[in-house]
């Protein structure tokens, strides 16, 4: 229960804190903007500075002067694209026989034909552990993190990808294979686990590798990114002219702020390499670079669109026209999805596994369990009681 | 025997309702449908009272998008993909398994139609067998379906009557089919001659 009566007066004390911290922001940011316009003709030397700064905080790797803009191309007609999502039911640690399940959305549009789309969504029941024993004690020991079950969905995410891709790729059609969130598996570091961090990104890389072999090539469209890297790369060039009085000139802005105040709609910025270390373990070719888009948001002409990060693999990055192919789909993606891409909007339907659901699958469990006169599934008295709260 | 052109989704003795299967017509409103009962044996007969299309999926809504039904297809092929037909049949006849007789009987069947039981739109010859002494029209007219104008579906009913026969023997016999499912109806509707009137001027 909440106290909404309690809440007022903080509300009031929110209000002057987010004025005060919005009026820092605009002063930052057109300092970053002017720090952009400065570093484009050097941008050279901010590249080989930022290189010798070290990783941290991640800085955007230049390919070319960071303030270029390209316009929108027209996407191509007939066109390929493909898409997937994924969603889970992890393992309760309230709820007893362990179990999880993977729920992975295929989608394929053949647009600009009349020829019958793909709409499949694929469950992955598992209940032995995983295929990771010989790699984590935990697992091993029946016992799946929520971290585990994460990371198997987004490899099943990009295999259901790939798989689609194959089925959908028509010869002379071009296609652009779409994925949701993020291609650098940053999120796997952290599992305390060298063996099985290593297996999982070794496995992710490798399906990476054969897209490129295969010519297939992936994008993945982030929405509402979170990431400083240009900002960073931009601190940097401020000490390179000013010393170390400019730390914090750029603190707590991010790359979507910034590109928001440059790119007109459909406009994509120049493309960045990223420098997290996960990516040591991916194929050189393989290694993510990325662009910001202002997307269009549909019919509504006043809302101006969101920013978004597009990541593609470097081998699609050098291509000009698989990278034009990937903007083209997303900016098209977006004018039909109301600012979304449309096909994600779908693999997302596909793939989403409500509440009502979650509990028929536990209904489900309990029943099969019955069936073979086991005891019932065990819930802990914590969740129990949160199901069926007294009075 | 004609193709399935729907399953069954929901079922009572009474009616039930079928989703069309993909690249199916639907059938049309006022015609007859059958559903074999496997384990009876028996043919239901069912009359479409009630086509309905919409989004497949509760929770999601169709909307307008201003494009025509090919641009749609070219350019948003989720959109038809994700669109369903269902239709209801009030169930009103069925005939007993032929090793038992195969007759027809105007009446509700013991048993209810499964969930998933396929349903056939029924030949010209089945819709004859349907006939005199049109007893399914009293349950149409006395116990009909509130969601649904009576009188349009009996007019629907009375033009398949005039067409299956018509079909097979002629002008002359068709018209002779309507006129006796025309006396049952009058009798049903106590001699409302202006109800009756107005059902059989829309029949022409």
């Amino acid at each position: 229960m909440l106290d909404l009566h309690a809440l007022s007066a903080d509300l009031d004390a929110f209000g002057t804190y987010q004025a005060e911290a919005q009026a820092r922001r605009r002063r930052r940011l057109a300092d970053a903007c002017a720090a952009l316009d400065a570093c484009a003709d050097r941008w050279e030397a901010v590249r080989d500075a930022a290189a010798e700064r070290g990783s941290t905080p991640l800085v955007a790797g230049l390919r070319e002067a960071p303030d270029a803009t390209y316009a929108a191309p027209g996407r191509p007609t007939p066109f390929t694209a493909v898409a997937t999502d994924g969603s889970q039911i992890y393992p309760d640690r309230h709820v007893e026989p362990s179990c999880y399940l993977i729920n992975t959305s295929r989608i394929a549009f053949q647009y600009g034909t009349l020829e019958t789309p793909i709409l499949e969504a694929e469950v992955d029941f598992e209940y032995e552990g995983c295929d990771l024993a010989e790699h984590s004690p935990g697992a091993r020991a029946g016992r799946v993190s929520d971290e585990i079950v994460s990371a198997l969905r987004d490899e099943q995410e990009l295999r259901a990808l790939l798989e689609t891709s194959r089925r959908a790729r028509r010869k002379g059609r071009p296609l652009v294979a779409l994925a949701d969130g993020t291609l650098i598996r940053w999120m796997i570091r952290g599992m305390d686990d060298r063996d099985l961090e290593d297996e999982l990104i070794g496995r992710y890389a490798a399906l990476l590798e054969d897209f490129r072999r295969e010519g297939l090539p992936p994008a993945s469209y982030v929405s509402m990114p979170g990431n400083a890297e240009l900002i960073n790369l931009l601190g940097v060039h401020l000490r390179m002219n000013g010393g170390e009085d400019d730390e914090d000139a750029l603190a707590g802005l991010l790359d979507r702020w910034l590109f928001a105040e440059t790119l007109a709609v459909g406009e994509r910025s120049a493309t960045f390499t990223s420098a997290s270390r996960i990516q040591t373990r991916y194929a050189e070719a393989d290694r993510i670079c990325y662009f910001y888009t202002r997307v269009p948001a549909g019919s509504d002409s006043n809302d101006p669109g969101e920013i978004a990060r597009v990541e593609v693999p470097q081998w699609v990055a050098d291509d000009a026209d698989l990278l034009n192919r990937a903007h083209g789909l997303i900016i098209s993606e977006c004018e039909k999805g109301g600012g979304y891409p449309m096909i994600l909007s779908e693999a997302h339907e596909h793939a989403v596994i409500r509440a009502p659901e979650k509990e028929r699958f536990y209904q489900m469990i309990e029943r099969a369990l019955r069936e073979r006169g086991l005891p019932p599934m065990r819930r802990s008295r914590k969740d129990r009681s949160k199901r069926t709260p007294a009075v | 025997m004609p193709e399935a052109t729907a399953e069954i989704i929901e079922a009572s003795t009474r009616a039930f309702t079928a989703e069309v299967h993909d690249g199916e017509e639907a059938p049309a409103f006022g015609s007859w449908v059958e559903v074999e009962q496997a384990d009876t044996g028996h043919t239901l007969y069912g009359l479409v009272s009630h086509v309905e299309m919409g989004a497949r999926e509760p929770g999601r809504q169709a909307r307008a998008f201003g494009q025509s039904r090919e641009e749609l297809q070219r350019e948003r092929p989720q959109v038809m993909a994700l669109l369903r037909t269902i239709f209801r049949a009030q169930v009103l006849a069925y005939r007993t398994d032929p090793d038992d007789g195969g007759t027809i009987r105007q009446t509700l069947p013991p048993r209810l139609p499964s969930i998933h039981d396929f349903v056939r739109c029924c030949a010209p010859e089945a819709v004859r067998t349907l006939g005199a002494p049109y007893d399914f029209l009293r349950t149409l007219v006395q116990d009909p379906d509130p969601a649904v104008p009576t009188d349009d579906l009996l007019v629907a009913v009375l033009r398949q009557v005039r067409a299956a026969h018509g079909k097979a023997h002629g002008e002359e016999r068709s018209e002779d089919a309507l006129v006796e499912a025309g006396r049952a109806l009058s009798r049903l509707l106590d001699d409302d001659h202006e109800r009756l009137q107005s059902i059989l001027r829309r029949v022409e």
